[in-house]
Order: structure tokens, then sequence, then C-alpha cells
């Protein structure tokens, strides 16, 4: 599904190498964790795969789904079946998120020769998806993000990656300002999607996300690139030991 | 001031008498006297066929919703393509109302060229729309300059439209005199979709009484100059009215919005929310003064006045103006600039919308604001189609 081939990425407009020398394999099916320490490259990795600007590529290579990743664009992305759930899903004044849903799946299903759906097709979808995360209709007729809490906001996140069906999500610190029911309700959310057919990269600072989205595999990420890898016990052991005993291992 | 009415107004310009010189404020950003660069003699009859002028009424966005459509060719009244009233609550009656008031040059300009316009009397609360459409046939530059009248009663309410659209290189100059009366309430749209070689100078005096309520629209799209000046005067307390506009400018289009909320009396609300799309080398002014005099307790007013530039060598200049006199008000001004925010561009973008898609979902989200504005639905549909097809046209942006 996704493979990170010695990957360095610097900021485009200052000389500042963030992730430097990263490899990373995920096969379909399978739910890898990041963890890592502030700074360590985690949200530039989820910003990288998924094509924003602002950053420069200076070694190594990605592909998707055999593709050549950098060869695309976001949409594109998008489009193949990436997904990133953001850390901090962006407000939009002015676009109600039902349409802004229905323009983006359609727009997703177009680019891959499928048939639209029709607006009572996409209701339907939406509606059925939306319950499942306890979200409203009165929410999706709001502006995208706008005056949404913080919990809202990650279940809005879900929702478009329920309502998207992408292959490989990405989660970037999908746990950060969640108090515990809305971090069930969120995980839950996740925890339906997964799939044979689908990858998730689930990327956070704490363990406890990963209490209720099990990993098959946990990697640190240390200063760009992934120290140690391991089953779901090495969540247990980072929090025990903290991120400092591996940053010096990998030095 | 002493007009001299066989001159052009380019003619004009060279006396200094009519056109206003740069060096007043309020036309520091708008030179007529280069902008006008060729004669538009006044009064100049010209001839139209028929199909021609059916034609163009097409072309109107708000030609099918307006019940009562009082049309005029070429600076003159057009019975026969317009749909009168058979009587009631609306009465039209063709007349050229006598203008008073401020020296202005636009009204000056009218004062001196208009040669026809209706007086609109609402008398109760209308549901179907009432528009004022003028078409200009391609023919020879001219001057065609008109002046209406609208009253609307006590307690009387109605929507009406005025549409400026036309063919070819023409000065069009328009002033209309709006009275609201205690408890009246006007939704007015205007579209102004001149030919892109045409000149448009307008102005509209607007009188609030007791606890009126304007909404009040206006689109600016065609034209390559554009001057609209607005004069907003509360006479009777508790009176409303929200001013809202939006440009949709490319080329070398040049846009200037003048509008004076004038709050003499106590407890009125005013707002005003401009949002302008320039692409290419257009430019959008927007001046926007808010007067609180001494009286005028309670006042609550408000402007904000925001560009979208698409290109880099596009233009917005704003001049919000405070000058408050009395000493319990609420009053704020923001006007802000910038091009399409690439956070939101991404946001888009990264759940599969195309680049070009996403940028108009953003451009029609950013004059939502201010299309918002328009009570009458069906109209604000027709609008945002109209634009929607105006972005369509840009070449970045077709979806």
């Amino acid at each position: 599904m996704l493979e990170i081939n010695n990957l360095s990425v610097k900021l485009a407009e200052e000389d500042r190498t963030i992730i430097n020398g990263l490899t990373l394999k995920v096969k379909a099916g399978e739910v890898h964790a990041i963890m890592g320490p502030n700074g360590s490259g985690k949200s530039t990795l989820s910003y990288v795969l998924a094509g924003r600007e602002g950053y420069e590529v200076t070694g190594g290579d990605v592909k998707f789904k055999g593709e050549d990743l950098f060869e695309l664009s976001p949409d594109q992305r998008a489009a193949k079946g990436l997904f990133l759930a953001f850390q901090y899903p962006i407000e939009i004044p002015g676009v109600v998120t039902m349409q802004f849903l229905k323009v983006a799946l359609n727009a997703q299903r177009k680019a891959r020769g499928e048939k639209e759906l029709t607006t009572p097709e996409f209701m339907k979808l939406v509606k059925e998806r939306a319950a499942r995360l306890d979200i409203s209709l009165d929410m999706l007729k709001r502006a995208v993000n706008v005056g949404f809490s913080g919990g809202e906001k990650k279940r809005a996140e879900i929702l478009q990656m329920a309502v998207l069906e992408p292959s490989l999500c990405i989660l970037d610190e999908t746990d950060s300002g969640l108090d515990i029911d809305a971090l069930r309700i969120v995980a839950d959310g996740v925890n339906a999607l997964r799939s044979p057919d689908r990858a998730m990269v689930v990327i956070t600072h704490y363990q406890r996300l990963l209490d209720y989205i099990i990993p098959d595999y946990v990697h640190v990420l240390s200063q760009g690139r992934i120290v140690k890898s391991g089953g779901k016990e090495l969540a247990l052991e980072l929090e025990a030991k903290g991120y400092a005993e591996f940053a010096r291992e990998a030095a | 001031m002493n007009i001299a009415v066989n001159k052009t107004p380019a003619e004009l310009a060279y006396d200094g008498m009519l056109l206003p010189h740069p060096r007043l404020e309020d036309w520091k950003w708008t030179n007529l006297r280069v902008l006008i660069d060729r004669p538009y003699p006044p009064r100049l009859k010209v001839d139209a066929a028929k199909k021609h002028i059916e034609r163009l009424l097409r072309r109107d966005p708000l030609a099918k919703l307006a019940h009562t459509r009082i049309v005029f060719v070429n600076g003159h009244f057009a019975e026969g393509f317009s749909n009168l009233p058979t009587g009631g609550d609306v009465r039209v009656t063709p007349r050229l109302v006598p203008l008073s008031g401020d020296d202005e040059p636009v009204l000056d300009m009218n004062k001196a060229f208009a040669t026809a316009g209706v007086h609109v009397e609402i008398a109760s609360n209308i549901d179907a729309p009432v528009a004022l459409v003028h078409v200009a046939t391609d023919a020879e530059a001219r001057t065609i300059a008109t002046r209406h009248a609208l009253t609307v009663a006590d307690g009387a309410s109605a929507t009406v439209f005025e549409t400026h659209l036309g063919e070819g290189d023409y000065l069009s100059n328009s002033v209309i005199d709006i009275t609201l009366g205690a408890g009246a309430k006007l939704d007015r749209v205007k579209l102004e979709i001149e030919s892109s070689e045409a000149i448009h100078l307008a102005h509209a005096l607007i009188k609030l009484g007791t606890n009126a309520i304007l909404r009040d629209f206006t689109l600016t799209s065609g034209a390559r100059v554009n001057r609209q000046n607005g004069t907003i005067l509360f006479t009777g307390e508790k009176a409303d009215a929200k001013i809202a506009g939006s440009y949709l400018l490319a080329g070398k289009q040049h846009a200037d919005t003048r509008l004076v909320v004038d709050h003499r009396v106590p407890k009125c609300t005013s707002r005003e929310v401009f949002k302008c799309v320039m692409d290419e080398r257009a430019r959008g002014i927007f001046q926007g003064k808010v007067v609180v005099q001494r009286d005028a307790q309670k006042t609550d007013g408000k402007q904000s006045s925001h560009g979208l530039l698409l290109s880099e060598t596009a233009e917005f200049d704003a001049k919000p103006e405070l000058e408050i006199y009395a000493d319990d008000v609420v009053c704020g001004h923001g006007a802000t600039s910038g091009d399409i925010d690439h956070n939101h561009l991404f946001y888009l973008c990264s759940r599969g919308i195309p680049e070009a898609e996403a940028k108009s979902m953003l451009i029609g989200a950013f004059v939502a604001e201010a299309f918002d504005t328009i009570g009458h639905e069906e109209v604000r549909h027709e609008l945002a189609r109209f634009a929607e097809k105006w972005l369509s046209s840009r070449k970045d942006f077709a979806p």
C-alpha cells in the first residue's frame, strides 16, 4: 500500500531537515502507530504524504499503490485513496459541510471513473455514517468546522473518512484535545473502518489512543527517522520509559 | 452649478465644470478626467431593432422573476417592452422627478442629461418583485441618463430589482431617489452587468423613516469604469439598513463604491458588507463613511469590506471612515484584502476536490456573506448562478 524509502524532507523556506532518512512499509489491512515527541517530524510526515506546500523532498521516495506519490497532486492522492485526518481541522467559512462532502466524494468518484452519486443516494450514505459518529444533520448544515468544538471537529474528520472510504488513512494526533468520551466515539469510528483492504497510520504523541485503536505495529520517530519498531507492547514501554531513552539509544 | 449641456462630459472635463477633479478626496481613486477618455454626447437618438432589444432583455438573469417590468432602452421609457401593473398597489408614472440636494458630480451630470425616468409608488405589501431594466444597444458612443423615484408607503413592502446591461460603448448615468415610509420594508437588488466598454455612474439616495427596513444588494460585474454612490439617510428612529455588495471584476475593470450612511436620529442600525473579487488587472475600491450626528444616540453602525485578489496585479483599496458626534453608540469597521487562503485550498484538495473547483468553492464562500443580504431566495439563487458562470469563464477557476 505505502512504501516510504529513505525519505528526507526539509522546509522549503529554510534550511532545516525535518524528515531524515525515514523508511516505512505499510501493507493493506495493517494498522501502524507512529509515536514520537514534539518536533520529531510526525506532522511533517503526514503533510508531506498528503501533499501540502512548504516542504521539499531532498532524498528518497514514496510509493503509494506502486505509484510515485510525489507525482500526484493532493486531489489525485485523495482520489487514489489517501486520506489525512488533520490534527487541526481547518475552518472554512461559507462552505457548507454537507455540500463540501458531496463535492469531494463525487470529485473522487469522477476521477476514478465511477458514477457520481445523486443527492438522495449521497444523503442516505451521509445520514447512515453520521449517525454512527453521533453527528447531527444540523451540524452538517453548518460551514466546514466553523464553530465546531474540538471533539466535533475530530468527529467530522472521521465522518469524512467514513464517507470517502479511503484505502490509506493517516490520522494525525486524532486524540489531541479529546476527552475520554469523545475519544471513544472517534476510536469506534476508526475501528469500524478497519478492513483487510484498508491500511492505517496512526500518528500520536501519547499511548492513550492506542488503548482504543490497537495497532499491529508501533514505530518510534525521533529526529526525523524511525529509531525503533515493534508490536503494540512497544507503546506501553514508551509510556513507561519516556521518549528520551529511545532518543539516546538511537544516538 | 452651471453646466453647458450641449457639451460632452469629456469636453466639460477640460473646463473643470462637471467631472470631478482627483484632488477631491472622494474621487482620488477614480479620476474621471482620465477614465472618460472620449466624448459621450448626451441626448443622442439612436435606433435599435426590436430583436436586439429582446435579445438583450433576455440576458437579464432576473427577467423571469419580476412581475412588473419597467424597461428603458437607450435612456427612454420603452412601454412596448414593459409589463406594467394594471392598477392597485403598485403605481408607475413615467416622469422625471426633480432632484434636489447635493452638488455631487454624478447627480449634476444626471440633472443636466437625464432624458427619462419613472416614479414607482408602492402602497401596500407587494410580493411580486418590481424590476427597472436599463438596456443600451450597440450604437455610437453616447451618454444615457435616467432618473427614478421610488416611494414605499408607510407599512408597505416590496422587492425591487434594478438591472443595467448593454452592448457597445456608452456612458450610463443612473440615479434613483428612494423614500421608505414609517415601517416600510424594501429589498433592493441592483445588478450592474453593463457592456465591457461602458462607463457606469450611479447614485442612490435613500431615506429611511421610523422603523423602516432596507436590504440593499448590488452586484457589480460589468462596465470598464464603474462608480456607484449611495447616500443613506436615517430620518426616523429605529430604522435598520443593510447595504451589501459584491464585485466580480477582471481585465482592467475599475469599480468604486462610495457610501455615506448618515445617522441623524437615535436608535438606528446600519450594516455594510462588501465582498469584492478582482482578477487580472482589475481594481476594486470601497469607500464607506458612517456619520453619527449629535442626536443619534444608541446608533449601531458597522461596516466591513473585503477584497479577494485572484492575481498579483489585481488591486483592492478600502477607505472606511467613522464620524461620530454622539457618545452612546456602537460603531466599527473592518477592511481586509488578500488572496485565497492556502490552508483552505489545501484542505479542500486533500479531500479530492481539484484545485480549480476548490478555488471556485472558496470564492463562492467568500461572497456568500454579501449575497445573504438578498432576502428573496430565487433571486439569491439566480445571482449565485451568475457568479458561478463568471467564475467558470475565468481561466484558472473552471470546474
